[in-house]
C-alpha cells in the first residue's frame, strides 16, 4: 500500500466513501458541538434566571419609581429589608410579637440548645470548613424561625406571611406525604383495577391550580355549595370560614393536598413496586406480618425516593401563591398570606423594592432549608442506597 | 477486493492510563496489511483500550498509532476509515436492517441508487438480503450479528475492528460464525484486529496472535508459535485447555527434581526455584516401574474420547490426558512419564522461559 | 397422612366470619382487609372526582340556578342549559377563541424550545466532558453584578453597559485562565442547572417584566415563551439527562466511527432511542406551560392573555364572580389535560418519569 493511498483513504473529499467539501460548515460546527450544545440552555439560564436573580437584589436595595420612560432607581441600602423586620411590615411578614408563652419559651430554650449542642458535636465530629459554615446558617436560620413561630403562633399572637409559607411548607407535605405514600402502599396490593385507580388519582396534578383553587371555592360555600345541607345540619350555615384563620388555612392545605397527594402518590407508588418481590417474598415465607414486611424491608428500600420526593415537593411548596390567592385573597386579614402572595401584592401596588425585598427573603429561607435538607437528608440516603 | 483497502497498523509505544491507574503500558505492534491479529487477554488486560484507542474512541496517554503511513494519533474517529463490531452490535432498534447495514454510507452523503447496490452486496455477503426490511428486534442473535458485521463491511474500511463479536452468542452458533468470519476476513482481505478473551477463536481465527495482560504485551506470535513455544509462564498457563500443569521444584543441570519426581529436560542450566510446565496432551500414563513421577490417582473424569486423570504426585498435582478406556480408581498409585522435548521450564519467580 | 386430613377439616370447621379476617394464601388480602381498602380507594375516587364533577355541572347551570342554592344532578334537581357555553363560544366568541388560540401558542411553542434546548443541554451533559474553570465563572459572575448595578445607577444604556461587560470578560478570560486550576465537572453544571428550579419565580419576574418593559416583549407571545422555557429548563434537563444516559454508548460511538456529526447523531440515534421519556417530557413540560397562571398575570395583559387569565377575569367584574362561565372556560382548559394525564400515565406505569426521581 502506498502513501498515496492511505493518503486517498484518510482526507475527506477524494473518494467516495469520504466526506465531500460541501459538508465543511457542518465539521465546523461538530468541532464546536460541545459549545453548540449547552449554549442556548446556558444563555437562557443566564438572561431569564441569573440576571434577573442579581437585578432582583438591585431592586431589592432601592427604590423603584415609576417614570413616563420606564424606571427611576434610587439606592437605599437595606432599608427595605429592615422595613420588612423591624418596620411597619414587622407584622406582616413575621407577625405579632406580645407576650411569649411559657411554651413559646421552652420550645425556643429546647430548639437553642440543640443548634448549639449540634454545632459543637459537628466541630468535635470534624466536618470541614465549608460544612461547618453551612451548618451554622441552617442552625441560626432553625433557631431562628423557631423564635419567630414560638413568639407568635405559640403564644397565641397573629403571624406573619413567613410563618404561613412555612406552615403550608412542613404541614402541607407532611400530610401529603403520608397521605400520598398509603394511597401509594393500597395500590401496590393485589388489587383489581389499579390501572384505573392510578390515571384518575394522578389527574388532579394535571388541573391548573387555579382552577383547583375556585373548584374548592365553589365546594366550601356555606349556602350555595354542594355541602350546604351538612352546614345547615351542623348549625353552620352562616358560617365564614373565610373569617376564620385557622379554617381559611386548612382549607388552602386541603386544596393544595388535593393537587399534591398525586405527585407523591405516583412517585412512591413506582418506588413501591420498584422493591424487588423476591425480597418480600422471603419475608412472608419466613411469616413476617404486613407491618414488619413494611418497616424492615420495603421502608428501608423506599426512603432515597422518598426523600427526594419530599425535597421537590417541599421546592414546589415554597413557592405556593395561585391557591391561597383565589381560595382566601390571604385572607382573612393576612391569615393565608404566603410569601409569594405578600410579594404580588406589593407589586400591584408599585411598590417594586418591598416586592423584591420580600422575595429575597423567600429565596433565602427556601434555599437554606431545601439545601440543608438536601445536604443533611437526601445525600445521606443517597449514598447509602 | 482492491488493494487500496489493505492498510497496515502500527503501535508505537502506545501507553493509556485513567488517572492513575495504568490500563496499557508502552504496547508496540505492528500489523500487517491484510493480517487478521487477534488481541487475547482476560479482562483488564487492557486489550480493548488498544482497540478503542485505535478507533479513535480514546485517546493515548503517549505513544502514536499509525494506519498505513499516517499518524492517526490525533485524527477523529470518522477520518481513520476504521469499522467496528461492537460486543453488543450496537444496531439502531429504530431502523431497519437495510438502513443499519446503509448508515455509514448514508452519513458520507452516497447518492440513492449507489447506496441501494451496496447494501444490498453487503447483505447478501453475510446473507441476509431477504430481512433487509426486519426491524434488529425481529432478528435471532445469530442474525443481529450478521447485520453488525454487514454495515462494518459496507463501507469498504482500511482496518476492521471487533470487539468480542461472537460472545453473545451461544456455543454452537459460535463455531459457525467464526468459520464464517475466518472466510469473509480472507475473501476481503481486509486488515482485521480482534478482541477476545477466548483462546479457541484466538487460535483459529488468527494469522497471529498478541496476548496482553495487565496491560503488558506478553507474546506477539502465530498461534502455532504461541502454542508450542510460550514465551513465559503466563503464555504458556493461558493458551490450552485444560491448561499446561505446572509443577514446582529445582533444576539442577537440566534435571528437575521434586518431591515424588525427577525429568531430565532439554535446558542446559541450574535453578533454585524452578517451574515445570508439562501439556495433559504431552505426558502419559506410565507401568513402568521408574516412571518420571510417582503418586496416587486424586480425580479422573472422562470428557468423551478421552479421560482426564489428575495424579496428586507429593502435594501437586499433574493431569494427564489418558486413553477413554483408562480406568483406575481415586486413590490407585499411578506413574507418569512425559518425554523431554515437551517439558517447558521457567523461572519461578520471574515467569521467564528457560531455554 | 392423618395429620394433614385433620388440619384440613380443622380449616373447613372455621366459621364464616373466621375466615372474613384471615388471608386465603400467601399475597392475598383478607376478605375484611380488602373491603376496607376498596372502600378507602372508592372514598379517594370520590374525592378526587367530585370537584371536577362540579366544576362540569356548574357549567351548565344558569346564574339563578347558581344562585339558588346547590344542585347536584342535571335533569334530575336541575335543567341544564347552555346558556353559559353560549355566552362564551357565541358572545364572546372573539375573546375565548383568542385566549385558547394564545395559550395552545404559548403552551406548543415554549414546550417545543424548552424541550429541544433542554434534551440538547442534558445529552451534552450525559456524553461530552465539560471543564469549566471556577475562576473564570466568578470573574463572570462579578461582571454581570457590576454591570447590572451600573445600568442601574447610572442609568446608562444597558447595551452598551453589556457589551463592554462581556468584552472585559473575554479580555480577562484570555489573560488570567492560565493561573485558574479549579474545575468543575459535568455534575456541578448538571446541578446548577436543575437547582434553578428552586428559585421562586417571583424572585425573577420583576426584573424579567421590566426588561420585557424595555425591549418591548411585555404583552407578547415570544415574550411568554422564553419565560416559560426557562422554568421549565430544569425539569426537561433533569428527566432527559436520565434518559440519555441510560442508551448503550455502543450506538453513538459507532454511528461516531461510521462518520456522523454530534448533531446528525443526537437527531438520528439519539432522540428517536428515547422517544418514550422524550413524550413524557414534552407532555409534562406542556401541561406546565398550560396551567401557568402568575408568569402571565404578570407578563401579559391583553394581546397575550392565556386561557388562566380568561378564568380568573371572570372574578373581576363588580357583578361577583361569574360561577357559570368560569367552569365554561375550566372545563375548556382541563379536557386537554385530562386526554394528556392519560397518555402520561402509561409512561408513569413504566416508571419513565419517576425514574429520575430515584436518582
Amino acid at each position: 500500500m502506498s502513501l498515496a493511498d492511505t493518503q486517498n483513504i484518510m482526507r475527506p473529499g477524494n473518494s467516495p466513501a469520504a466526506f465531500s467539501a460541501r459538508e465543511t460548515w457542518g465539521e465546523w460546527l461538530d468541532k464546536r458541538s460541545g459549545t453548540v450544545f449547552i449554549a442556548p440552555a446556558v444563555i437562557l439560564i443566564l438572561i431569564f434566571a441569573i440576571f434577573p436573580t442579581i437585578a432582583s437584589l438591585v431592586i431589592a436595595v432601592s427604590r423603584v419609581k415609576l417614570t413616563s420612560d420606564g424606571f427611576a432607581f434610587r439606592f437605599v441600602w437595606f432599608k427595605n429589608f429592615s422595613k420588612q423586620f423591624f418596620g411597619n411590615d414587622q407584622i406582616h411578614l413575621l407577625g405579632r410579637f406580645n407576650e411569649m408563652s411559657l411554651f413559646g419559651m421552652a420550645v425556643s430554650l429546647a430548639v437553642s440548645a440543640w443548634a448549639v449542642w449540634w454545632l459543637f458535636s459537628s466541630v468535635k465530629n470534624g466536618t470541614s470548613f465549608v460544612g461547618l459554615i453551612g451548618r451554622t446558617i441552617t442552625a441560626l436560620v432553625v433557631v431562628g424561625i423557631v423564635l419567630m413561630v414560638a413568639g407568635t403562633a405559640f403564644s397565641g399572637n397573629p403571624w406573619g406571611t413567613l410563618g404561613t409559607t412555612l406552615f403550608y411548607v412542613f404541614v402541607g407535605c407532611g400530610v401529603q406525604f403520608v397521605i400520598g405514600l398509603g394511597l401509594a402502599l393500597l395500590c401496590s396490593q393485589q388489587i383489581r383495577g389499579k390501572n384505573f385507580f392510578r390515571v384518575v388519582f394522578f389527574i388532579p396534578l394535571m388541573i391548573t391550580p387555579l382552577g383547583v383553587g375556585y373548584a374548592f371555592r365553589m365546594i366550601a360555600d356555606v349556602t350555595k355549595g354542594p355541602f350546604a345541607p351538612v352546614w345547615g345540619w351542623f348549625g353552620l350555615g352562616d358560617f365564614a370560614w373565610s373569617a376564620d384563620p385557622w379554617a381559611a388555612r386548612i382549607f388552602v392545605i386541603v386544596g393544595d393536598s388535593w393537587q399534591w397527594i398525586p405527585f407523591i402518590f405516583i412517585v412512591m407508588l413506582a418506588a413501591l413496586e420498584n422493591v424487588p418481590r423476591d425480597h418480600v417474598e422471603a419475608a412472608q415465607v419466613d411469616g413476617a406480618s404486613g407491618w414488619q414486611i413494611f418497616r424492615e424491608i420495603t421502608w428501608p428500600q423506599i426512603i432515597p425516593v422518598a426523600a427526594t420526593v419530599l425535597l421537590i415537593r417541599a421546592i414546589e411548596a415554597f413557592k405556593i401563591v395561585d391557591l391561597p390567592n383565589i381560595m382566601t385573597s390571604g385572607g382573612p386579614g393576612i391569615a393565608t398570606e404566603s410569601m409569594t402572595l405578600q410579594a404580588v401584592f406589593a407589586w400591584r401596588s408599585n411598590d417594586f423594592g418591598q416586592s423584591a425585598a420580600v422575595a429575597y427573603l423567600l429565596l433565602f429561607v427556601t434555599v437554606v432549608i431545601c439545601s440543608s435538607f438536601f445536604n443533611l437528608v437526601v445525600l445521606r440516603h443517597l449514598k447509602k442506597a | 477486493m482492491s488493494s487500496s483497502n489493505r492498510a497496515s497498523v502500527t503501535f508505537d509505544k502506545v501507553a493509556k492510563s485513567f488517572g492513575s491507574v495504568s490500563v496499557l503500558e508502552e504496547l508496540t505492534l505492528a500489523v500487517e496489511p491484510g493480517e487478521f491479529l487477534v488481541l487475547l487477554g482476560a479482562s483488564g488486560s487492557g486489550k480493548t483500550t488498544a482497540l478503542r484507542i485505535l478507533a479513535g474512541l480514546e485517546t493515548p496517554s503517549s505513544g502514536h498509532v499509525k494506519i498505513g503511513e499516517t499518524n492517526v494519533t490525533e485524527m477523529l474517529p470518522k477520518y481513520r476509515n476504521v469499522a467496528m463490531v461492537f460486543q453488543s452490535y450496537a444496531l439502531y432498534p429504530h431502523k431497519t436492517v437495510g438502513e443499519n447495514i446503509g448508515f455509514p454510507l448514508k452519513v458520507r452523503g452516497v447518492g440513492e441508487a449507489e447506496m441501494k447496490a451496496a447494501i444490498f452486496d453487503a447483505a447478501r455477503q453475510v446473507e441476509l438480503d431477504p430481512l433487509l426490511d426486519r426491524y434488529p428486534r425481529q432478528l435471532s442473535g445469530g442474525q443481529r450479528q450478521r447485520v453488525a458485521l454487514a454495515r462494518a463491511i459496507v463501507r469498504r474500511p482500511a482496518v476492521f475492528l471487533m470487539d468480542e463479536p461472537l460472545s453473545n452468542l451461544d456455543a454452537k452458533l459460535r463455531g459457525h460464525m467464526r468459520a464464517e468470519l475466518k472466510h469473509m476476513q480472507h475473501e476481503l482481505g481486509i486488515t482485521t484486529i480482534y478482541v477476545t478473551h477466548d483462546q479457541i477463536e484466538a487460535m483459529t481465527l488468527a494469522h497471529r496472535v498478541a496476548i496482553l495482560e495487565k496491560g503488558v504485551l506478553q507474546q506477539l506470535a502465530t498461534p502455532r508459535e504461541i502454542y508450542n513455544n510460550p514465551a513465559n509462564l503466563f503464555v504458556a498457563g493461558f493458551i490450552g485447555a485444560p491448561p499446561m500443569n505446572f509443577l514446582k521444584g529445582t533444576l539442577k543441570d537440566g534435571l528437575f527434581e521434586m518431591k515424588g519426581g525427577r525429568l531430565g529436560t532439554s535446558v542446559k542450566g541450574s535453578l533454585e526455584h524452578a517451574t515445570l510446565g508439562i501439556r495433559p496432551e504431552d505426558a502419559q500414563i506410565s507401568t513402568k516401574k521408574a516412571a518420571a513421577f510417582t503418586g496416587h490417582i486424586y480425580t479422573n473424569e472422562l470428557i468423551g474420547d478421552h479421560t482426564l486423570v489428575t495424579a496428586d504426585i507429593d502435594g501437586q498435582m499433574l493431569t494427564v490426558k489418558a486413553p477413554k478406556e483408562f480406568a483406575g480408581a481415586p486413590g490407585d498409585a499411578i506413574g507418569i512419564d512425559a518425554p523431554a522435548n515437551a517439558a517447558y521450564l521457567f523461572d519461578a519467580s520471574t515467569g521467564a522461559r528457560l531455554r | 397422612m392423618a395429620e394433614i386430613n385433620s388440619s384440613f377439616q380443622h380449616a373447613n370447621q372455621r366459621t364464616m366470619l373466621a375466615r372474613f379476617f384471615e388471608q386465603p394464601s400467601v399475597g392475598k388480602m383478607a376478605p375484611a382487609t380488602a373491603v376496607l381498602v376498596y372502600t378507602i380507594l372508592a372514598l379517594w375516587t370520590l374525592f378526587v372526582i367530585f370537584p371536577l364533577y362540579w366544576v362540569l355541572i356548574t357549567s351548565f347551570k344558569l346564574p339563578q340556578t347558581v344562585n339558588e342554592g346547590p344542585f347536584y344532578i342535571p335533569f334530575v334537581d336541575f335543567t341544564p342549559s347552555l346558556h353559559a357555553w353560549n355566552t362564551l363560544i357565541v358572545t364572546n366568541f372573539a375573546d375565548t377563541v383568542r385566549s385558547f388560540f394564545n395559550s395552545m401558542v404559548i403552551a406548543i411553542g415554549s414546550t417545543l424550545f424548552c424541550v429541544g434546548v433542554g434534551s440538547m443541554a442534558a445529552y451534552a451533559l450525559a456524553r461530552i466532558q465539560y471543564k469549566p474553570k471556577l475562576g473564570s465563572i466568578l470573574v463572570f459572575v462579578l461582571l454581570l453584578i457590576g454591570a447590572t448595578i451600573i445600568t442601574v445607577a447610572a442609568g446608562l444604556d444597558w447595551k452598551i453597559v453589556f457589551s463592554a461587560a462581556l468584552a472585559i470578560f473575554f479580555l480577562l478570560v484570555r489573560a488570567l485562565s492560565k493561573h485558574f486550576t479549579k474545575q468543575l465537572t459535568n455534575n456541578d453544571i448538571l446541578f446548577w442547572i436543575i437547582s434553578q428550579r428552586i428559585l421562586p419565580p417571583i424572585v425573577v419576574i420583576i426584573p424579567i417584566y421590566m426588561m420585557f418593559q424595555s425591549i418591548g416583549l411585555v404583552d407578547t407571545h415570544v415574550g411568554l415563551i422564553l419565560a416559560y422555557a426557562c422554568a421549565n429548563l430544569p425539569i426537561v434537563v433533569w428527566l432527559m439527562h436520565d434518559f440519555f444516559a441510560a442508551i448503550p454508548i455502543e450506538m453513538e460511538e459507532s454511528a461516531q466511527l461510521d462518520g456522523a456529526t454530534r448533531l446528525y447523531i443526537f437527531w438520528d440515534i439519539v432522540l428517536p432511542l428515547t422517544r418514550p421519556g422524550l413524550a413524557a417530557t414534552t407532555l409534562l413540560t406542556m401541561i406546565l406551560c398550560w396551567n401557568e397562571y402568575l408568569l402571565a398575570v404578570f407578563l401579559s395583559t391583553s394581546n397575550a392573555q392565556t386561557m388562566p387569565i380568561l378564568v380568573a377575569a371572570m372574578n373581576a367584574g363588580d357583578r361577583g364572580v361569574l360561577w357559570w362561565s368560569m367552569c365554561v372556560v375550566i372545563v375548556v382548559m382541563i379536557v386537554p389535560v385530562i386526554a394528556m394525564a392519560v397518555i402520561l400515565q402509561r409512561f408513569i406505569a413504566k416508571g419513565v418519569l419517576t425514574g429520575a426521581v430515584k436518582g
